[in-house]
This record gives C-alpha cells, sequence and structure tokens, in this order.
C-alpha cells in the first residue's frame, strides 16, 4: 500500500455489493451483455461494483472476457487437440 | 493494487468504470443485487449443440465431452499463462494447473448444465467454471513463494509507512488513525483478513484455501472489516477516509 489511491482501494466496500457467489451465478451473462456492446455495469451495478472491489472475482472476470472473445466461437464439432 | 492486468484490453473494463461504482454515489437501482440479468432465452445454434450433445447419451455424449475438454482445456491453458506472472510457476507446473482446472470445470459442468438457462453463449458460462477452477488452483501455489510470517512482516510495514519520510503530514495523520483503527475495531479475523488481502496482497483463494472456507466468506470478512475502518477513520473526522488528496 504505498498512498491514496491504494488505500481507496483497500478500504472499498460498497452497500450494494452481493458478494462472490452471487457475482458468479451471473457473471456470464455479465460477459457477454459486455461483449455483445451492452451496459452490464448500468443494468447490474451491484456485479460492477463488486468486480471493482473483489481482485479475485475481477481476475475472473478478466479472464472471462478474453476466453469467451478467443475460444466463444468453438463448436462441439471441432476436432479435439 | 487490484489493478486490472495489463494485457487485458482497456475496454474490457471500461463499463464497470463507467458506471460510477468508485465514487462512492448510490441510488435504489444499485441497492438491490440482481441474481440474473435476463430470462431464460431460446439457445444460439452453437450453445443447443452442445447442450443437446451433453444431455445426449453413447457415442454423441462421448464425442461432444471430449470436444468440450479440448476447449476447456485451450481456455485453462489461456488462463494459466495469462495469470502465470504473479505466482512465478513454470511449464510443467502451468501444465498441471491447467489440467485440473479442465477436469474439474468439465466435472462442474456436466453435473449444471441441465440448469443452463442460454442466459449467455453455452462457451461463456461454461469458461466461467474454468477461470474459477484456475483460481482456486493457482491460489494452491501461492504459499510457496511466501514466507510463513507475512502478516507480522506486513503488521510491521504499516509504521514504517507512517514515519516514511515521504509520507507527508496530512497522509501521515491518516495512516496512523488507520493503523489505530485496525488495531482496535477489527476482531482477530478481520484484522488478519484486511491486513493478509487489503495490504499484503494475498490472493483471496490461497487465503480462503489456507482457512478452509469458501471465497464468499472470506470476502464477508473483508467487507465487514473495510466497513469498519470506513466508520472509524469517518469518526476521527477523515470526511473522506479513503482518500485525503485523490480525487
Amino acid at each position: 500500500m504505498n498512498g491514496d489511491k491504494d488505500l481507496d482501494a483497500a478500504l472499498a466496500a460498497m452497500l450494494s455489493d452481493p458478494g462472490c457467489s452471487a457475482v458468479f451465478e451471473v457473471l456470464h451473462e455479465f460477459v457477454d451483455e459486455q461483449l455483445g456492446g451492452g451496459d452490464p455495469a448500468g443494468s447490474n451495478p451491484g456485479v460492477a461494483a463488486h468486480l471493482l472491489s473483489c481482485a479475485a472475482c475481477r481476475e475472473d472476470y478478466l479472464g472471462l472476457i478474453e476466453a469467451a472473445e478467443k475460444f466463444g466461437d468453438e463448436e462441439p464439432g471441432a476436432a479435439p487437440e | 493494487m487490484d489493478a486490472p492486468a495489463p494485457s487485458v484490453p482497456d475496454r474490457a473494463f471500461t463499463s464497470v468504470r463507467d458506471a460510477g461504482v468508485s465514487s462512492g454515489r448510490r441510488s435504489t437501482a444499485m441497492m438491490g443485487a440482481q441474481t440474473s440479468l435476463s430470462h431464460a432465452v431460446d439457445l444460439d445454434a452453437v450453445s443447443a449443440a452442445w447442450v443437446d450433445g451433453l444431455r445426449a447419451s453413447g457415442n454423441a455424449h462421448e464425442e461432444c465431452v471430449a470436444a468440450l475438454h479440448a476447449v476447456l482445456l485451450r481456455v485453462a491453458r489461456h488462463e494459466v499463462a495469462r495469470r502465470a506472472g504473479s505466482l512465478q510457476l513454470r511449464g510443467p507446473e502451468l501444465e498441471d494447473v491447467a489440467q485440473q482446472a479442465t477436469d474439474d470445470a468439465l466435472m462442474a459442468i456436466r453435473a449444471k448444465v441441465v440448469g443452463f438457462r442460454g442466459e449467455s453463449r453455452f462457451t461463456t458460462w461454461a469458461f466461467k467454471f474454468v477461470m474459477f477452477e484456475v483460481s482456486t488452483k493457482m491460489g494452491r501455489h501461492f504459499w510457496r513463494e511466501r514466507r510463513a510470517s507475512w502478516d507480522e512482516e506486513t503488521w510491521e510495514q504499516l509504521p514504517a509507512l507512517v514515519e516514511s519520510p515521504e509520507t507527508h503530514g496530512e497522509q501521515r495523520e491518516l495512516f496512523a488513525a488507520l493503523r489505530r483503527a485496525i488495531d482496535h475495531d477489527l476482531t482477530t479475523l478481520q484484522r488478519r483478513v484486511f491486513v493478509a488481502i487489503a495490504l499484503n496482497e494475498v490472493p483471496m483463494d490461497a487465503f480462503a484455501r489456507d482457512l478452509g472456507v469458501s471465497r464468499n466468506a472470506v470476502y464477508k470478512t473483508l467487507f465487514d472489516a473495510r466497513r469498519k475502518l470506513r466508520v472509524s477513520l469517518l469518526a476521527a473526522g477523515y470526511a473522506r477516509p479513503y482518500s485525503v488528496s485523490g480525487t
């Protein structure tokens, strides 16, 4: 922790934050809405608040965004590696 | 701390930042956490093919499972590589994490696919299990790189920060007040969680594994600690306790 900005993050705790379990339940919807050009943070600010406060779920979210973009169109007919 | 990974495109995080949740404003809409973003819709063709294959029997089912395993493994390898820098893991260890995460994610997906309602593409839904499993498995490796005395070590850093020549007057007073609040206002568990995760950046999953509880349970404790500290700092005269000179 090096200063104001870090302290700001260290103490982030929004009342709208639903917690990790609730966010996991809808994370796929949040990500697809974002990739589809929607505004998931606007329609579900509680999830957005959590992703700002929880480093673990934020990493999952960032990874899922990347994976859905890169591998999301894979079909079952594709030959296994 | 807690910054998005540099390799991730900025736009991936834009809508979260733009929601204004970091500004501290609250609205009626923000108070109620939704548990579903939409109702079930008709599946797209690709998602339907995956779901039909997983719900089928015989060869069709086995072929679909094999194909899904292959896709999940590619996703897991990609994700493990994305996160590898934070844990200094190497080739064989990364592959081991990817393989285990794939197997466990596939097991979860097969168990839960009956409840998949098409709120998103099937692949996005399935990949989130990979993210969770990779996160959990990588948490196991965290402690190998850290000394067991991490919490004492970190606790010693706070007074050093307060007394650092680079910490100016108002900041120094704020950190001193924070230290007092951590000392006096948090429970033992809240103090341990806050110091580990918020100050020392121990991954939530590594800490949860250490305690033998879920990520959600650790986060709830962290959340309560943060709220207490904000209240304490406010009572100590810091109108904006989490940023004395920032925006």
